[in-house]
């Protein structure tokens, strides 16, 4: 971790988020410390409720009305965001700086108001242009995310577009004002598999166009494997391991990461159950003693419900949170499912599908 | 858009027809005919042949049955001088009658009757809907004493100087006109019959009692066709033809043609008119605060505007609008504002701002309420969230995003407000004693004033088919999303 502070371009140290939920707190992130590298894309992954997608919204300050940061720091260029409290503080940095493409493309589009408004408000709020200027600035937008006859559909309303042109028209929209960031949050779950591949390909093309940081939230591991830089795996508010893609992958560390990696059902056998990591995850709302995946592993140990694990270093990129990786720790294999998973997964999805086309 | 209006129309007539045959059939099969004359305090003036007479004249003005007395059955008669005394073909023609399903009945006083019908269900209804619409045509005036009279159109300068098109030979003179009243463009051409107004409003047209004057006659200075210049509250353009027989000198002094049987002018505007403007300016002043106050709350949820105005809705909700009304109309004491509307009568504002002020303060709470809850329905939808995440501040968000998505439903219910509002306020009106439309039809129903029931029924029928038509035309102005026909859309073939 320490190594890589040389291009950071956003740094989370020891956040604390809380959520008061009727008369009762609800601790969503813990402790969490992240740097984003620039330039990167990193994949942040989990099931749900894992505060993949509370964590990001620390960074645009959109965290409902009743969560706040309760604790740490979030530098971005220079200042400490998780400070942040007036929305005209915020406006400096959302949108302009940080940009999110959310889920439902199908929703995130206002009904009423026509595609080409919803993009050129933007750039007439961001860049200060002309009406004109901003209505050919979004015109060019619509082109570049693939939308044809542009110039005709500028004046069309959502619902005329399909799912997957909405979320084009969404990520032109968060691309208008060239930001540093993108947060995807979950930007294919709604869509269908063909349009998936088109979206995902479309978002690694402009980044590299634009040059922007990517933030994929997803539980698509397909996804991940497909696009992702570096990994960082969210457990019960926390990341729990993080390292590039290849070593999450090849050399997971972390018994979460296992069983995630486990339950990929392109895994499972004809005739045979899906495997599935068995039981819940903690409640949130009471304080998590030990290894937060203790309760639900095969491989916890007495100390795991005792004390928290540090991260230990496996390799300079990648650190995993667990008290399997101490030298006093008894030597375990991960399962036998996930080995050579790379290759299995190309056999598999040899005949189409988007794993393997990296 | 041709296609759907046409459509809508088509099944609004039908809708109409439908609600006008359950209601012809519910009055006339619920009512006994002996009950109408209940209300008639004229009853008692005849006795003997004469009641008889003048029940079953009534009966058939009513519309139960068919009636008729010798000297009407006897117009068919060679001699009908003779058959009306009871001579000549009288027997044959009564036989004949009978035949046709009538009863003879005999006047108790004189060797003569009457023959009597009562109308089938079918007949009522074929009744109502045959001489519901009466189109003016030349060919109208049948006057024997008239029979070379022209029969056309023309184009004339009317009384006020402005053109219209005049008829020779309609029932009314001038067919369409302009003038200073609303709505400016006036027609006599096409009018609706309904019948005769009884026991209340008794011999009037019931369409002239909600639409005619009120109020003592206003005299003008006009100058009639004969270039007769003279003080009068006749009102030139709703002359009537009359018959040749009938015209008297004072008739011939003012017209050059026959059209003498004119309307006056009255200084108080019609029932109609009367609770259209009461309503409308009420309508306006609860859009103007309600709108704005509901958005207001909905911005500030929690803050102290939502909480005043939850409070004031809860109230207007909670408090019956009878004691609101004397609530307000006690305040009102304070600033010299009259009790009662024709204290001051229709010449003076004061008589206004009371009745106006509880109309609009009594339909504000649930616009508020509903402004409100629309928008923020709307702000929690996603396309908030990414309009947040486009960086655009919450007024901008209000502003350029939820308000016009959350006045769309609003939208939809205006051009009912709008045009219910000729219906009248019934509390409203009592209290301040507003000569409107707001009682009438309570009253019309137990006065058993039936014609004046189906009257009305039949406008506001009509008036709320075509209130729901305007709003969903409305919607597709405001809301894209919905269209009447299918538009071309989607990806241009290459």
């Amino acid at each position: 971790m320490e190594e890589n502070k040389k291009n950071i371009i956003l740094s989370a140290k020891n956040v604390v988020v809380k959520f008061k939920v009727r008369d009762r707190e609800l601790t969503a992130i813990r402790n969490v410390s992240f740097d984003f590298e620039e330039g990167k894309v990193v994949a942040i992954v989990g099931e749900s409720g894992s505060g993949k997608s509370v964590f990001t919204k620390t960074f645009t300050g959109m965290l409902d009305i009743n969560g706040r940061i309760e604790s740490g720091e979030i530098w971005f260029e220079g200042n400490d965001i998780s400070k942040y409290k007036t929305e005209k503080e915020w406006l400096t940095i959302r949108g302009k700086k940080i940009a999110t493409v959310f889920q439902d493309p199908m929703t995130s589009l206002n009904p009423v108001r026509t595609i080409g408004y919803q993009i050129s408000e933007v750039i007439i709020k961001h860049q200060g242009k002309s009406k004109e200027e901003a209505k050919k600035e979004a015109i060019s937008l619509m082109e570049r995310v693939g939308i044809y006859d542009a110039e005709r559909r500028y004046d069309e309303y959502p619902f005329q577009y399909s799912g997957g042109m909405r979320q084009r028209i969404v990520i032109a929209i968060a691309l208008a004002c060239h930001p540093k960031i993108l947060i995807c949050d979950e930007p294919t779950t709604a869509l269908d598999v063909t349009i998936q591949a088109q979206i995902i390909h479309l978002i690694k093309e402009l980044s590299k166009e634009y040059g922007f940081t990517t933030i994929y939230i997803t539980h698509d591991l397909g996804v991940v494997a497909n696009v992702a830089d570096v990994v960082a795996v969210m457990y019960a508010g926390q990341i729990i391991e993080y390292g590039s893609v290849e070593e999450i992958f090849y050399t997971p560390k972390h018994p979460y990461t296992w069983g995630l990696l486990s339950s990929l059902p392109q895994l499972g056998e004809k005739g045979h159950e899906l495997f599935a990591i068995r039981g819940t995850p903690p409640s949130l709302f009471e304080e998590i003693k030990g290894d937060a995946f203790a309760p639900r592993s095969d491989y916890a140990m007495k100390i795991d419900f005792e004390e928290e694990p540090p991260f230990f270093e496996v390799s300079p990129t990648h650190f995993a949170k667990t008290w399997l990786l101490d030298p006093r720790a008894p030597k375990v294999e991960p399962p036998e499912v996930i080995h050579n998973l790379h290759e299995k997964m190309v056999a598999i999805t040899s005949k189409g599908g988007i794993y393997g086309e990296r | 858009m041709k296609r759907y209006i046409l459509g809508r129309i088509l099944r609004a007539v039908l809708s109409i027809c439908v609600v006008m045959s359950i209601t012809i059939i519910l009055i006339y099969t619920c009512i006994p005919r002996e009950r109408i004359l209940t209300k008639d305090p004229g009853l008692s003036k005849f006795t003997g042949d004469a009641r008889t007479n003048y029940q079953y004249r009534i009966w058939r003005q009513a519309g139960y049955l068919d009636y008729l007395q010798p000297s009407d059955f006897c117009a068919v008669s060679e001699d009908p001088k003779t058959c009306a005394q009871g001579g000549a073909d009288y027997e044959e023609i009564v036989a004949d009658y009978v035949d046709r399903g009538y009863t003879y009945i005999e006047y108790k006083e004189s060797d003569l009757g009457f023959v009597t019908r009562d109308y089938s269900v079918p007949e009522l209804l074929i009744n109502f809907f045959a001489n519901l619409v009466n189109i003016d045509n030349p060919w109208y005036v049948q006057d024997a004493q008239n029979p070379d009279i022209e029969r056309n159109y023309y184009i004339t300068t009317g009384p006020n100087g402005l053109p219209a098109v005049a008829c020779s030979g309609c029932q009314y003179k001038y067919q369409l006109y302009f003038d200073s009243n609303f709505p400016f463009i006036h027609q006599n051409a096409v009018k609706l019959e309904f019948g005769i107004s009884y026991p209340t409003f008794d011999g009037l047209d019931t369409m002239d009692v909600i639409n005619g004057g009120q109020g003592q006659l206003i005299m003008t200075e006009q100058t009639f066709p004969t270039g007769l210049t003279q003080s009068s509250a006749l009102n030139q353009y709703t002359c009537q033809y009359k018959a040749t027989s009938t015209i008297d000198h004072l008739d011939q002094n003012k017209f050059t043609d026959n059209y003498a049987n004119c309307k006056s002018n009255y200084d108080a505007p019609s029932m109609v008119s009367t609770s259209y403007l009461f309503g409308i300016i009420a309508l306006v002043i609860a859009y103007l605060i309600s709108i704005p106050a509901g958005i207001s709350m909905a911005r500030h949820k929690d803050k102290w505007q939502d909480k005043i105005g939850i409070a004031y809705v809860n109230f207007m909700i909670a408090v019956p609008s009878l004691a609101f009304i004397y609530f307000v109309k006690w305040i009102g004491r304070f600033f010299g504002a009259p009790e009662k509307f024709p204290q001051l009568g229709f010449g003076d504002i004061r008589s206004y701002i009371l009745p106006i002020i509880i109309l609009a303060l009594l339909s504000t709470s649930s616009v508020m309420i509903w402004m409100r809850r629309y928008m923020i329905d709307q702000s929690n939808s996603d396309y908030v969230k990414f309009a947040r995440a486009k960086g655009l501040s919450e007024k901008e968000i209000f502003n350029k995003h939820i308000l016009k998505n959350a006045i769309i439903p609003i939208v939809n219910g205006i051009p009912s407000s709008i045009i219910l509002c000729i219906s009248g306020s019934v509390i409203t009106e009592s209290v301040f004693s507003i000569p409107g439309m707001g009682k009438m039809l309570p009253d019309s129903i137990t006065a058993l004033n039936n014609k004046m029931v189906i009257t009305l029924t039949f406008i506001f029928a009509s008036l709320a088919i075509f209130a729901l038509l305007c709003g969903d035309l409305l919607m597709t102005v405001v809301d894209p999303r919905i269209q009447l026909t299918a538009r071309k859309g989607g990806k241009k073939k290459k």
